[in-house]
């Protein structure tokens, strides 16, 4: 092999010691299995996140299809100091695609490891590789006949279950918090072992999927958004369908009546009438399916109040819209329902929009594909809003109180709008906490607005920090930011994980802020 | 894959530059070790559709897009739309979904789409 990508190099690598594990590498999964040109590395170029492509280059990508390959691969990057970036499918675009953390890492790709391994039907539990998308699981409930719903989060059909789950990533079914309701995980250490958490440490275990907790410490949470070992299964409980299902939204009309909102659904959400992951939709994302900010403008910098009123005017959106979902027997909807409704006009504002009032409406449509759980890619709808391919998820957690929605709504909408950006966000009630979604917006192919996202995202997680408040999940490019703001004892604490489990950090340096060289 | 319908009326300059670039790609098969696409079809319903075929992205059936242009996009991705590498879509079910865009016929809905 006479060149790489760019003659990309792994961190402190010399070029003989790189080209020595390439060749291992062929050796064990074959060549067809390593990539190294830069026509072949080109598709893990492609970024949204608002710095030079080459920061994020990889010097090779490997795919692996079976835990032996695996285990061979952790061997030859430990014999190397090889560092490897695994990603599952690398679908989740803004918060960093397949990107490694720093130039030069390997990646090691596992969307070809895609095995359902089992779905038992009566328990309503799965075992999945991590290649496995939720599409292929969808399918493959369907072809069986099984009566199981997935939770996807909004890049449903090309995202992985493992993936998202061990991100933390939420959906919008009664199933929202995939990780509370991920069963067990299978885990290639640094050391070449395999390791089965909880009850799958029990030889002939039957109860690995249904019983999270096993015996000792819980383990399952450290090699969540970490760099402490390699997923190579995961067990899943499915929702069972239901026999009926009504999505609704209501509309609000004024920025202010967030605080309102949230205000009336922690209740319903913490008692359990409105059992799904329900989501308050600020105007830009709810017009996101069929407005491009072109239609209105060309200027640049950010829209102004007048525009996004005309938006909300014309195309009859909300300043929010909140959607939700009931789920059950006729019996149950049919009283929850009045619940919902009897709050809602207690409240004495808010426009109830039922699925019948809904028709076609593309909105409409894809949210309640998300809240039952169908393939959808909708969302991605949001990067028309300014076009160009620049997107980063802003995501900090909120209480679920409606001053404190408001507040940084408003902190976010200030900031952004100081770089000439748009807040373009939304909220997931999950009971006593919020997921605020932002999704910061921009032309990447304009430097000047590339420059201006990255203060602009710079700034945010100062700001929020400031006022107390962390993000949940971040793009490669700010994980060391996001873990300085959670403190300098969870960091040391992460890095005495990382060199008890990866001494020779070998596994993802950088990822989550954790890395043994810094 | 959310791509500005605006960038699709000028695919024409894009495509005949890209062409000669796209020929060089490399096509090598990946031996059906994935064997998860049963052909273009399914690709382009499973993956491409859901945003071609909404109003999220261009509307792509029906233009006769020349498949080297299709194969290029997909894995260099362009401004929003994101690049898919051989491990999510392999080269043979690229091609063959490249070849069933190229191939297929306009429906009504995206002949008044592609007025716009």
């Amino acid at each position: 092999m006479a060149t790489n990508n760019h003659n990309v190099l792994p961190r402190g690598i010399e070029p003989s010691e790189f080209l020595t594990a390439v060749e291992k590498f062929k050796a064990l999964l074959g060549a067809e299995n390593v990539l190294t040109e830069p026509s072949q590395l080109a598709p893990y170029m492609k970024i949204m996140m608002p710095v030079a492509e080459s920061e994020h280059a990889p010097s090779a990508a490997l795919t692996a299809t079976t835990v032996e390959q695996v285990q061979g691969i952790v061997k030859i990057c430990n014999e190397h100091k090889i560092p490897i970036w695994t990603v599952s499918t690398g679908r989740n675009f803004g918060y960093g695609t397949a990107a490694p953390h720093h130039r030069g890492q390997v990646i090691l790709n596992l969307n070809k490891m895609n095995k359902i391994i089992e779905v038992d039907p009566v328990l309503c539990t799965a075992l999945v590789e991590p290649g496995v998308t939720y599409q292929q699981l969808v399918d493959y409930l369907k072809e069986k006949g099984y009566k199981l719903w997935v939770d996807p989060p909004a890049p449903s059909a090309i995202a992985s279950p493992v993936g998202n789950t061990l991100d933390r990533g939420v959906g919008y079914t009664p199933y929202a918090e995939h990780f509370m309701f991920s069963c067990g995980m299978e885990v290639v250490l640094a050391n070449g072992e395999v390791l089965r958490t909880a009850m799958g440490g029990i030889p002939n275990s039957n109860t690995w999927q249904t019983f999270k907790w096993g015996y000792g410490p819980y383990l399952d949470g450290i090699f969540t958004q970490s760099n402490y070992g390699i997923v190579t299964k995961m067990g899943f409980w499915l929702m069972p369908e239901p026999p009926v299902f009504k999505p609704f939204a209501i509309k609000y009309d004024k920025d202010e009546d967030i605080e309102d909102l949230v205000e009336m659904f922690r209740p319903l959400s913490i008692n359990g009438i409105i059992p799904n992951g329900v989501v308050l939709v600020g105007t830009l994302w709810e017009a996101s399916p069929t407005v491009r900010r072109s239609d209105y403008t060309t200027e640049k910098g950010a829209t102004s109040k007048a525009i996004i009123q005309r938006i909300r005017d014309e195309h009859q959106i909300g300043a929010w819209t909140a959607y939700g979902a009931l789920y059950g027997t006729q019996e149950q909807v049919d009283v929850n329902w009045r619940i919902v409704t009897d709050t809602v006009k207690a409240a004495g504002k808010g426009i109830i929009v039922t699925e019948e009032e809904a028709g076609d409406d593309i909105a409409f449509t894809y949210r309640a594909d998300l809240m039952r759980g169908n393939m959808t890619l909708v969302e991605f709808g949001l990067y028309n809003w300014r076009g160009g391919g620049g997107s980063m998820w802003f995501a900090p957690v909120s209480q679920a109180k409606g001053s404190e929605t408001r507040k940084q709504v408003e902190l976010a909408t200030r900031i952004l709008n100081k770089h000439g950006l748009d807040y373009v966000g939304e909220f997931i009630v999950t009971q006593r906490a919020l997921h605020h979604l932002i999704d910061v917006l921009y032309d990447r192919t304009d430097p000047e607005e590339m420059k201006a996202a990255y203060a602009c995202f710079d700034e945010l997680l100062d700001e929020f920090t400031k006022h107390g408040y962390g993000v949940y999940r971040v793009n490669p490019e700010f994980m060391h930011k996001v873990a300085d703001s959670f403190g300098p004892t969870q960091r040391a604490v992460n890095k005495t994980l990382k060199r008890a489990l990866d001494p020779n950090n070998i596994f993802a340096p950088g990822k989550s802020g954790i890395d043994l060289e810094s | 894959m959310a791509v500005s319908t605006r960038w699709i009326t000028t695919k024409w300059s894009l495509a005949a530059g890209i062409l000669g670039l796209a020929c060089l790609l490399s096509l090598a098969a990946w031996a059906e070790v994935n064997g998860s696409w049963k052909n273009g079809e399914e690709v382009y319903a499973k993956v491409c559709g859901y945003c071609h075929q909404t109003g999220i992205g261009p509307v792509i059936k029906g233009r006769k897009l020349p498949p080297e242009y299709t194969v290029h996009v997909v894995r260099n991705g362009l401004r929003a739309m994101p690049a898919f590498p051989a491990a999510f879509i392999d080269d043979k079910a690229l091609r063959e979904v490249a070849g069933y865009i190229s191939k297929s016929a306009a429906e009504q809905k995206q002949e008044a789409e592609n007025e716009r």
